[in-house]
């Protein structure tokens, strides 16, 4: 019987065959190494190149459990394109970029990982190397990471300047000694490398104009690439303590996040919509780091990578025939409002009791305002939206909210017992003046949101409209193609 | 004429110069050049080249494949070139073909991009929370109210422009010195023609958007030629070029072989089954009927269902001549149920059947269940900052999803849709499309249902008669309506086979029948819905009103039914075993972007018996209508297939061939970056022209692999050549499409010995000359395939 063409297509790729297998060996030997270990994990040093611990592992854990979904995702969704094995190899190639950052202890290996890290992902912007509108995003991405790479490294080497020391840990070790207003410069170009990799404004544009990699490749963008901020933030936490500088952190992730909240609203296309999303919740993660809980950032890039994974891979299932409908009205009854705010304050003492955060004056308070609001929320919309009887509402709300936060504070104490060792990761802040301020625009964007009034204001849909557009070349340049 | 009316007047010319952009929750395949169709083939292409930047045939390369695989036979093209004056050898015609230089065009992106920007925002159908303000006023209006924020024309004070879209582009066209209006226009439209063909459709066909939140083809120029203005933009359009290239030609004579090459083995195939003399025999009594789409998917399932067991089929628009709207049980919406180009005087409605009223509820429940598990789901990802929280609260469940969807897809699929299917315990009916909602009137039942049995050609009755409609299943595939049923405006057309079977089953219906029509169905006859899964080749059978003295027969036809989807399946995915599992794998795997072909392969349209085609392998490339030329000898019912379902076969070939020759202008580009606009839509990455056709993978096996091959479709009816000539000089629409080459017409001439003769211009009828004796029938109807 003669070969059937068409036989490509029925079976997954001889690369496909090899890197599924070994990816998902990484996984479970990392899911392994954590279940054994768990709360005394190890540390292992290579010198001052190398240094492994439970931190590093949970990364491991995560980044070849995405890299094993995308991969498999790809041997169908990438049949038939023309570099389907340069996008194989160069998915495990930013996987692996990751694996050895994280690991990386030494400051040459953590610029050159971080390098790859960016170089790699604007490969994958532009894989389409006939396609002009992904040249230029692939352009666009590649300086920003290039100048990210570059902040990373002028810190990195003012920080070995002022502490002689060549490893981060040693450099961390050595920090005493170390000149302030150098610290306090290291740390800003640090923080700048961190928010143009998790795209937070003004550096989110390149994650709006990156729609051109495949959908596979957005899914590890928006699992993982952006996630930088967090780890890196988290790695040099104990800098950022000495610089004082957390309060700025906060500062510029909560501005983002509301702005990116908002301008997620009037986004038109699914990929667009899930890019403001993103760069919403990266900005909360970096509030969390300003909040002094590392440790929260690390639980909330994972919680945040399986979701958004999900709906990137999911993007396809958008189209939808519907009528159109006038926005709702929010009406709450005084009595409802008692309910919510009564099941916000119990959701909000659960996570208190679970976490241990919230006990305490201080910036503890701001992650389990959230939660409560949160909770809050969801009692509001079953209350008023489900169309279930009253009794159901009575059983599946409590349910929820206690999976909910019942799951959330299980990952959280489970990645923050396995960063024990991390320095300063999990150390709560004093609450000052500014975490109140935006815990009260919180509420009033909260409040804004509900009660609609942001559709009356039409300057504000342009200037956001306008904000969160791509790069004018990545959307169409001169056609050619 | 005032001046007003000459642009009017302009734009409705230069309107036609783009296709129309249909929504991808129901797919039409038009051909993109419609508006072309006055001219002819080979001048339209070249006029679209011009407007739309497009190319119009197959690259070198693809004739290189074509000819190395014998797609294309030598003789016939080298005859073929030499009659138009070229002398060479094929070969060297393909280098030229491959040398020749590439034309570059530099449209004015900037005025693309910031039209894109607002066309999108102002079309979305509910994918934005904060949708564009003062929308309900229209597009000029709306766009007017908010250009003077917006940074990237400069932030323009626009008080001196006037409110209505006519006189705007008057007023700037009066600054500038335009004498030809129709090609400013038709620059401006074809800038972006998926977004205008959008516009396009949305005005064609009023939508529930449209009527709530208008936008013309003058607002758009308006606001283009406004924004153009402000920014300083050249009006200048560049002018047409004078020569056409001499590869044209060439293509076009390559495509004329590859054609007749496609068409000498089909009519030598046809012709052969002719002169066996088997159209006459009557057949036994079947033990069952099956009635599927003329869709060139079903050419393969019913070969296979056929060698199952002592089964007819038939091949009838998959709609059943049943011109309805569908009210939806799952979703509140109303969809079209039958072709665009009829209209919907009917609407076909569910009513649950008595005794039911349990499973009903449930069902409803589980709906309201649903739509507000949406909204809630909705609400908590758009609000501050209970998305934050929510992410936290739910990304567990959600990498939960992921390994299930990546490694249980079945099991995930199953906890997902929990919804019991509500044709078990309903029944269609069908109302007037009006206010009223009434039970239509008696006769027209009978008219429905008899028009079936005349255009078909339907002889005797089985005691099983299943009308089987077909839709697709596949996940995550903003293309999932191109799969279904375009009949049924790319519905499913289970709703439509299910409420034929009713009005057949009714006694009334067969009482008038009898009476007032000679059509006897006897008492045994039972009509039964069903569907073909295109995807999995699956025939689900509605049969919850069958009879018991049925179910034995039933269950027979159900065992061998599934015996067909083991056989069908296999030789269409080219695999001996494990065929239905991989067939059911592509249909449910997420990131399956080739689930099924569709109607890829697509050349031909044939109108006569299945006789005449029952003992070939057509491998999916015919449309298949059945049509018996004795019982028709007035030719209305012809009349009736060479108006509709011939012209619908030849928009979906042309729709195909056009997506397959520039699959970035006409088509959808690869499916691997696409991103999905507003709802209805998709674009290339970050955004751009909205995408107007088939994506690559329907069409292509790898980017540069072809699948589908690009031939005009060839139409073929057995029928007395008279009759055919007398319909083409009633249908002038017809006859142009045809002295225009859009389309092949041959007739087996059955008042001359089954002669087949080929339409050229002007009613002239070019005899073949067929060999029929050398040929060797064999039998090939379920070919090669090993089944262990």
């Amino acid at each position: 019987m003669k070969a059937n063409p068409l036989d490509q297509l029925n079976k997954r790729s001889t690369l496909s065959k090899v890197l599924i297998p070994l990816t998902w060996f990484i996984f479970l030997l990392s899911a392994g190494l954590i279940v054994y270990y768990f709360s005394a994990f190890p540390s292992w040093r290579l010198g001052g190149w190398i240094h492994i611990n439970g931190f590093s592992i949970v990364i491991y854990a995560v980044v070849s459990f995405f890299s094993g979904i995308v991969q498999m995702y790809s041997a169908n969704y990438m049949k038939g394109f023309k570099y389907q094995n340069k996008f194989l190899l160069l998915c495990l190639a930013f996987s692996l970029s990751v694996m050895l950052f994280v690991v990386s202890n030494h400051v040459v290996l953590m610029v050159l990982f971080w390098f790859l890290m960016g170089a790699i992902m604007s490969k994958l912007i532009g894989i389409d190397s006939e396609w002009k509108e992904a040249k230029h995003a692939s352009k666009f991405a590649r300086t920003n990471y290039y100048g990210g790479t570059l902040c990373f490294a002028l810190g990195i080497a003012i920080l070995v300047f002022t502490t002689g020391a060549f490893s981060r840990t040693e450099i961390l070790l050595n920090l005493e000694s170390a000149v302030q207003w150098q610290i306090t410069l290291a740390s800003l170009f640090i923080l700048t490398a961190a928010i143009i990799q998790s795209a937070i404004f003004p550096f989110h544009r390149w994650l709006l104009s990156a729609m051109t990699s495949p959908t596979p490749a957005s899914a590890l963008m928006h699992a993982g690439f952006v996630n930088g901020a967090g780890i890196l933030l988290t790695l040099f936490a104990p800098v950022l303590f000495k610089a004082n500088i957390l309060l700025l952190i906060f500062i510029i992730g909560g501005v983002t996040a509301i702005v990116a909240q908002f301008s997620k609203l009037l986004q038109v296309n699914v990929k667009q919509k899930l890019a403001c999303s993103t760069i919403a919740q990266m900005s909360f993660m970096v509030m969390q780091c300003g909040l002094g809980f590392f440790s929260a950032a690390i639980t909330h890039l994972i919680l945040h990578g399986f979701y958004k994974a999900y709906l990137f891979l999911t993007a396809g299932e958008e189209v939808k025939n519907a009528l159109p409908k006038p926005p709702e009205t929010i009406i709450i009854k005084p009595l409802q409002a008692v309910v919510i705010t009564l099941s916000a304050i119990l959701g909000g003492v659960f996570f208190s009791f679970l976490t241990g955060k919230g006990i305490a004056l201080d910036s503890g308070l701001f992650l389990t305002f959230i939660v409560a609001i949160t909770v809050g929320q969801v009692v509001y919309n079953i209350l008023n939206h489900a169309n279930v009887a009253g009794v159901t509402k009575l059983i599946i709300t409590p349910i929820l909210i206690i999976a909910g936060v019942g799951v959330y504070a299980l990952v959280f104490n489970g990645v923050t017992l396995l960063m024990y060792d991390m320095p300063m990761a999990n150390v709560a802040v004093e609450l000052t003046a500014v975490h109140i301020i935006f815990g009260i625009v919180f509420l009033i964007a909260f409040h804004i949101m509900l009660s609609g009034i942001y559709r009356k204001i039409p300057w504000l849909y342009v200037k956001l409209m306008n904000v969160s557009q791509p790069l004018n070349k990545s959307v169409i340049s001169f056609k050619t193609k | 004429m005032t001046k007003r009316e000459q642009i009017l007047l302009s734009i409705e010319a230069a309107s036609q110069r783009i296709g129309t952009t249909w929504p991808l929750y129901s797919f039409v395949a038009s051909n993109p050049l419609s508006g072309y169709e006055k001219l002819s083939f080979e001048n339209a292409v070249k006029e679209a080249e011009h407007y739309l930047k497009s190319k119009s045939y197959p690259s070198a390369s693809v004739y290189r494949t074509a000819l190395e695989n014998n797609h294309i036979d030598k003789s016939i093209l080298e005859g073929i070139l030499r009659e138009a004056e070229y002398y060479d050898n094929p070969e060297a015609y393909l280098n030229q073909m491959e040398n020749a230089p590439q034309k570059t065009s530099q449209p004015q992106s900037k005025l693309d991009v910031i039209m894109t920007k607002w066309l999108a925002v102002f079309m979305d159908e509910g994918m934005a929370e904060w949708q564009m303000p003062n929308k309900e006023k229209g597009f000029f209006k709306a766009w007017k109210a908010l250009a003077s924020y917006d940074k990237d024309i400069g932030k323009p004070s626009l008080k001196h422009v006037p409110d209505d879209s006519v006189d705007a582009i008057e007023q700037v066209l009066s600054a500038h010195n335009i004498s030809n209006y129709n090609e400013l226009f038709t620059a401006h439209i074809s800038a972006l023609p998926g977004w205008t063909g959008y516009i396009k459709h949305r005005t064609n066909t009023n939508t529930v958007w449209q009527q709530q939140f208008p936008i013309t083809i003058e607002d758009y120029l308006a606001v283009r030629l406004t924004i153009a203005n402000h920014l300083g933009f050249s009006l200048e359009v560049d002018k047409k070029p004078k020569e056409d290239t001499p590869d044209t030609k060439l293509k076009h004579l390559w495509l004329k072989a590859w054609e007749k090459t496609f068409q000498d083995k089909l009519t030598l195939n046809l012709a052969s089954q002719a002169a066996q003399n088997t159209l006459e025999n009557k057949a036994d009594l079947p033990d069952a009927q099956m009635v599927f789409c003329i869709d060139t998917r079903s050419e393969l399932i019913r070969r296979h269902v056929e060698a199952s067991g002592n089964y007819e089929t038939f091949g009838y628009a998959g709609f059943f001549g049943i011109a309805a709207d569908y009210q939806h049980y799952q979703e509140d919406i109303s969809v079209k149920s039958c072709p665009p180009i009829v209209g919907s005087p009917y609407k076909i409605t569910e009513a649950p059947l008595e005794n039911t009223s349990v499973k009903d509820e449930a069902f409803k429940r589980n709906k309201k269940v649903a739509t507000s598990k949406t909204r809630i789901l909705k609400r908590l990802k758009n609000m501050l900052p209970s998305s934050f929280g929510f992410v936290e609260g739910s990304g567990a469940f959600y990498g939960l999803s992921l390994v299930a969807q990546s490694f249980m897809p079945k099991v995930f699929l199953k906890l997902k849709n929990d919804k019991n299917e509500y044709e078990s315990f309903c029944e269609p009916q069908i109302t007037y499309n009006d206010t009223t909602q009434k039970a239509i009137a008696l006769e027209e039942k009978v008219a429905i249902v008899k028009s079936g049995f005349d255009l078909m050609g339907w002889e005797q009755f089985a005691p099983l008669v299943l009308f089987v409609g077909h839709g697709s299943k596949t996940a995550n595939n903003p293309f999932a309506s191109s799969l279904d049923c375009g009949a049924c405006a790319a519905n499913p057309g289970r709703h439509n086979a299910r409420l034929l079977a009713t009005l057949a089953n009714d006694k009334d219906v067969r009482r008038v029948l009898a009476k007032a029509h000679n059509i006897n169905i006897p008492k045994s006859t039972i009509f039964v819905g069903a569907e073909h899964n295109t995807t999995t080749d699956e025939i689900e059978l509605f049969d919850n009103q069958v009879p018991e003295t049925h179910k034995m027969s039933l269950k027979a036809l159900k065992d061998n039914l599934l015996k067909a989807q083991e056989t069908a399946t296999a030789e269409r995915l080219g695999v001996t075993s494990g065929s239905i599992a991989l067939a059911q794998a592509k249909s449910i795997n997420w990131g399956e972007t080739r689930p099924e072909w569709g109607l890829a392969k697509n050349a031909a349209f044939i109108v006569g018996s299945r006789k005449l085609t029952a003992s070939s392998n057509l491998d999916g490339r015919c449309f298949m209508h059945s049509y018996n030329w004795k019982l028709d000898p007035e030719g209305k019912a012809l009349e009736g297939i060479m108006g509709g379902p011939m012209v619908v076969t030849q928009w979906i070939n042309n729709h195909y061939y056009f997506s397959t020759v520039d699959n970035d202008k006409f088509g959808g580009g690869s499916k691997v970056t696409h991103n999905i606009t507003g709802h209805y839509g998709v674009v290339q990455g970050n955004g751009g022209d909205l995408k107007m056709g088939l994506p690559l993978q329907s069409l292509k096996s790898t980017d540069t692999d072809m699948y589908h091959q690009p031939l005009r479709l060839t139409t073929i009816i057995h029928a007395p050549l008279e009759r055919v000539e007398s319909i083409l000089r009633k249908n002038k629409h017809l006859q142009m499409l045809l002295d225009n080459e859009w389309m092949y017409l041959k007739v087996m001439d059955s008042s001359d010995k089954n002669t087949i003769r080929t339409y050229t211009k002007n009613f002239n009828w070019h005899p073949e000359k067929i060999n029929v004796s050398k040929v060797k029938i064999e039998n090939v109807k379920v070919t090669n395939i090993d089944i262990n």
